[in-house]
């Protein structure tokens, strides 16, 4: 029996010899990481480590991701890079003339550049990766109206079918280029083959989990990137994030608001950004699905039912600003000064309704998809259209078919954080014209019609005017319920300095932000 | 033995069948979407109509099975919908961290569960009343709350261990050894107080009967009739639980995964699923339910080879 108890003892002590022994070799790991983060705050700018919440979908120049795009801003240049208000500085393109009335634009290339291959930067290898992209992704159907000219190796000429005043937006500035035997290759997904300021480092990345990058020594402006290797980790889960970057294991990271506290708690800085306008789209506007959205006295009393102050110091724990219009502050089409043109007023707003003939409210669906940042507003936003009788259900929407049937147009009214852009027209293009995805029913409305020609072929201060124009419509026909301005928040190491945000979406530091 | 393994094999097979079939089933249908996902929101009805037949998305099912089928009897499992990559490449690297968390916390659990076992029922008194509760409390909490106070405790407070990512065995076997410690004892927790809990009954059951005491009387050393006796007698209902425990631990991985940010089948999973990454989803059911069909079989096996009466059942 003795024997017996001994052998038992010994081996329950077994494992936790082996615990103790991983977790010296354990501590030996944290240590070496731990070191490596103190060597880049003390001014080495060693390694830059961030982490990304979503995996790349791979290296496609036409498929990389509108937000947390460090890993394309490593390996791809575009044309032009576009700073916070929307203002382009050269990249490829060392200068630029844009034809008049939106038409096109005629770009002069930097000498010099090769792209990872070893081929040259030029006028074809633009064109190539145009052609590319006016086949593939996201940005086909913008380009596909494009023709190309290359009068030398350094010049592009690129003419437009139909006026885009987003040419520069959406095409100069956004455009990945790329080698084009790569391009060719069909293998675009495999390993990237751009001129950015990093190159992948294939043997230290493991696809869906890290990705390691060194500097390009020949990049043209390598000053600007002043870190000699980049680590992007994936952490799709928030809990992981905030432990990854409490314990330095990354020094950067979108957060969600309830990660603020914590963040800060941690001896984190944490940077504001409000590239998101919260906003109940009215999108029915002639009342085909839903009668009563087509009567512009239910939208205006809609609007007066919403406390945007309140909503932003409770609901959003006051990481959020009111807002009273869709566009951003600051941009072209915003109106500054603008006081709240429907107040919170409920007494009011129960009088326009009955005025409009709608006292008893209407019955409206609101989908709902996880990961948007609704869980709270939708049910207060339910709660304030039930004083107008107006009895909204959530519907949640999940799988392939979410986005779709949320665009479908058989939701006229829908609740969403969406994009307010540096460039207000981007915000009209995609939320007020007929054509926007955002308008869910794409009904035509000939005001808006009118004053977006004005954009498309006047001059700057038409195209401003009528910017201006269009917002004051949109606000006066109340098609939208703007609440919020949330603030989007990254957080980061102070041994990383971030001077200043210049993403035009103001939705994550870019690359070149990091110091 | 023979027979009663290929009859195991044949019933793991027309499992195999069922299982991806229904989830092929389940994913039908999808093909707009799906399309408009890979090509993006702003993507023309023409173009998202020409990536649905370029996936092969407008084929009728079974012709759409069929060819799955055959890929699969092929060796090859497609590529991705969204990233290109090939199934099989994709695998490869997810499969092998998940399947590094099961593997070892599901021989720690062995081993322990059976030592905790034997000591509860053989000692009995404060041993087995301190190690019931425990074994109640363990299965009743979570593996991600578990998980979430173990990094809290030792990757935050105290810095033993990273508190995510994963480091191969290729590159670093301290390195490996320090980034699954505290997933495999988030899972570990839960699988040993089920599994401790079957074997001290099942011990004590055991250590009651009559060929135990004819044992004891003829001298044979206690450690010897209770390791070689009483545990081979003891053994089926515990290899039961380990083997439901096994396919229990595919699950609690894939959330221990996303605790712990590690690279293994659980964010794919719920990725895939999301998008309507279809070759993606279909590997990932096939791979998961080779993993359950093998498990069974090896229990079935192990539990007919320990007692001979089982392989009539």
């Amino acid at each position: 029996m003795r024997r017996t108890r001994r052998r038992t003892l010994a081996a329950l002590a077994l494992p936790a010899a082996v615990a103790a022994i991983v977790s010296i070799s354990g501590c030996t790991s944290a240590s070496t990481a731990s070191g490596t983060t103190q060597a880049a705050g003390s001014g080495s700018k060693g390694t830059l480590t961030l982490g990304m919440s979503q995996d790349i979908y791979g290296w496609d120049p036409a498929n990389q991701p509108s937000y947390q795009n460090w890993a394309g801003m490593a390996v791809y240049d575009q044309l032009m890079i576009c700073n916070a208000q929307g203002t382009p500085r050269p990249d490829i393109a060392t200068s630029w003339a844009l034809k008049p009335a939106n038409l096109g634009v005629t770009l002069h290339l930097r000498a010099g550049m090769k792209f990872t291959d070893g081929s040259p930067v030029n006028a074809a290898a633009v064109k190539a990766s145009l052609i590319y992209a006016a086949k593939n992704g996201a940005g086909a159907l913008r380009l596909a109206g494009l023709t190309i000219a290359t009068p030398n190796s350094s010049t592009v000429v690129i003419t437009l079918a139909q006026p885009d005043p987003l040419l520069t937006a959406r095409v100069l500035c956004s455009a990945t280029i790329a080698s084009p035997k790569f391009l060719a290759s069909g293998q675009v997904n495999n390993s990237p083959d751009g001129s950015g300021p990093y190159t992948l480092d294939s043997a230290a990345t493991i696809r869906g989990s890290v990705y390691t990058f060194t500097k390009n020594p020949s990049y043209w402006d390598a000053k600007a990137f002043p870190y000699s290797k980049l680590v992007l980790k994936v952490l799709t889960s928030d809990t992981a994030m905030m432990d990854a970057l409490k314990t330095g294991q990354v020094e950067g990271a979108l957060v969600s608001a309830n990660d603020y506290n914590e963040a800060k708690a941690s001896g984190l800085n944490v940077i504001e950004m409000h590239g998101e306008t919260t906003r109940l789209l009215l999108t029915d506007h002639l009342g085909k699905v839903i009668p009563a959205l087509g009567n512009v006295d239910v939208r205006r009393a809609i609007n007066m039912v919403f406390n945007t102050n309140e909503m932003a110091a409770d609901l959003y724990h006051g990481l959020a600003a009111p807002a009273d219009q869709i566009f951003r502050p600051g941009s072209a089409a915003s109106i500054s000064g603008l006081s709240n043109p429907y107040p919170f007023n409920v007494a009011a707003a129960k009088a326009l309704m009955a005025k409009a003939g709608y006292a008893n409210g209407f019955s409206v669906q609101l989908p709902y998809l996880q990961g948007v940042g609704l869980d709270q507003l939708l049910p207060y936003v339910i709660q304030q259209l039930s004083l107008l009788n107006i009895k909204a259900t959530q519907v949640t929407l999940s799988g392939p078919n979410a986005i779709t049937e949320l665009l479908s147009g058989k939701y006229p009214m829908l609740l969403w954080p969406l994009g307010n852009y540096a460039d207000s027209r981007a915000d009209i293009y995609d939320y007020v014209l007929p054509t926007g995805i955002w308008n869910v029913e794409h009904q035509h409305d000939a005001t808006v019609a009118k004053l977006w020609n004005q954009i498309l072929t006047g001059t700057a201060q038409q195209q401003a005017a009528a910017e201006q124009a269009i917002n004051r419509y949109i606000i006066q026909q109340a098609w939208f319920v703007p609440m919020a301005y949330p603030d989007l928040l990254y957080a980061h190491s102070p041994s990383v300095s971030i001077p200043s945000v210049s993403d035009p979406d103001a939705l994550d530091p870019q690359l070149w932000d990091f110091k | 033995m023979l027979r009663f393994a290929l009859r195991k094999v044949a019933r793991a097979v027309a499992v195999m069948l069922l299982v991806t079939f229904a989830t092929f089933t389940l994913m039908y249908g999808n093909g707009r979407g799906i399309a408009r996902g890979v090509l993006g929101v702003d993507a023309t009805p023409a173009a998202v109509q020409a990536e649905v037949v370029k996936l092969g998305l407008n084929q009728p099912l079974v012709v759409q099975y069929g060819k799955w089928l055959r890929g699969v009897v092929t060796g090859n499992l497609g590529t991705s919908f969204f990233t290109g990559q090939p199934v099989r490449s994709v695998l490869s690297t997810r499969v092998p961290v998940t399947l590094t968390l099961i593997v070892v916390t599901l021989a720690l659990a062995a081993v322990l569960s059976v030592l905790i076992g034997v000591a509860a029922a053989v000692y009995g008194g404060w041993i087995d009343r301190v190690i019931q509760p425990l074994s109640a409390l363990g299965a009743a909490i979570p593996a991600f709350i578990i998980a979430i106070g173990l990094v809290f405790a030792f990757a935050i407070r105290v810095r033993f261990f990273p508190a995510t990512g994963y480091v191969s065995p290729n590159q670093s076997i301290t390195g490996w050894l320090s980034s699954i410690t505290l997933p495999v004892l988030a899972l570990l927790v839960g699988s040993i107080a089920a599994a401790a809990s079957q074997f001290r009954g099942t011990v004590r059951d055991t250590l009651s009967q009559d060929f135990v005491r004819t044992l004891r009387a003829r001298g044979i050393p206690e450690s010897r009739v209770i390791f070689r006796h009483v545990l081979r007698n003891a053994a089926g209902p515990g290899l039961t639980v380990l083997s439901l425990q096994t396919i229990g631990l595919i699950g609690g991985a894939i959330i221990i995964e996303l605790v712990f940010a590690l690279p293994g089948i659980g964010d794919l999973s719920d990725t895939a699923a999301q998008q309507g990454d279809v070759p993606i989803v279909m590997g990932l059911v096939l791979v998961t339910t080779v993993i359950v069909q093998v498990v069974n079989l090896l229990g079935d096996l192990a539990i007919a080879a320990v007692n001979p009466k089982a392989r009539m059942s």
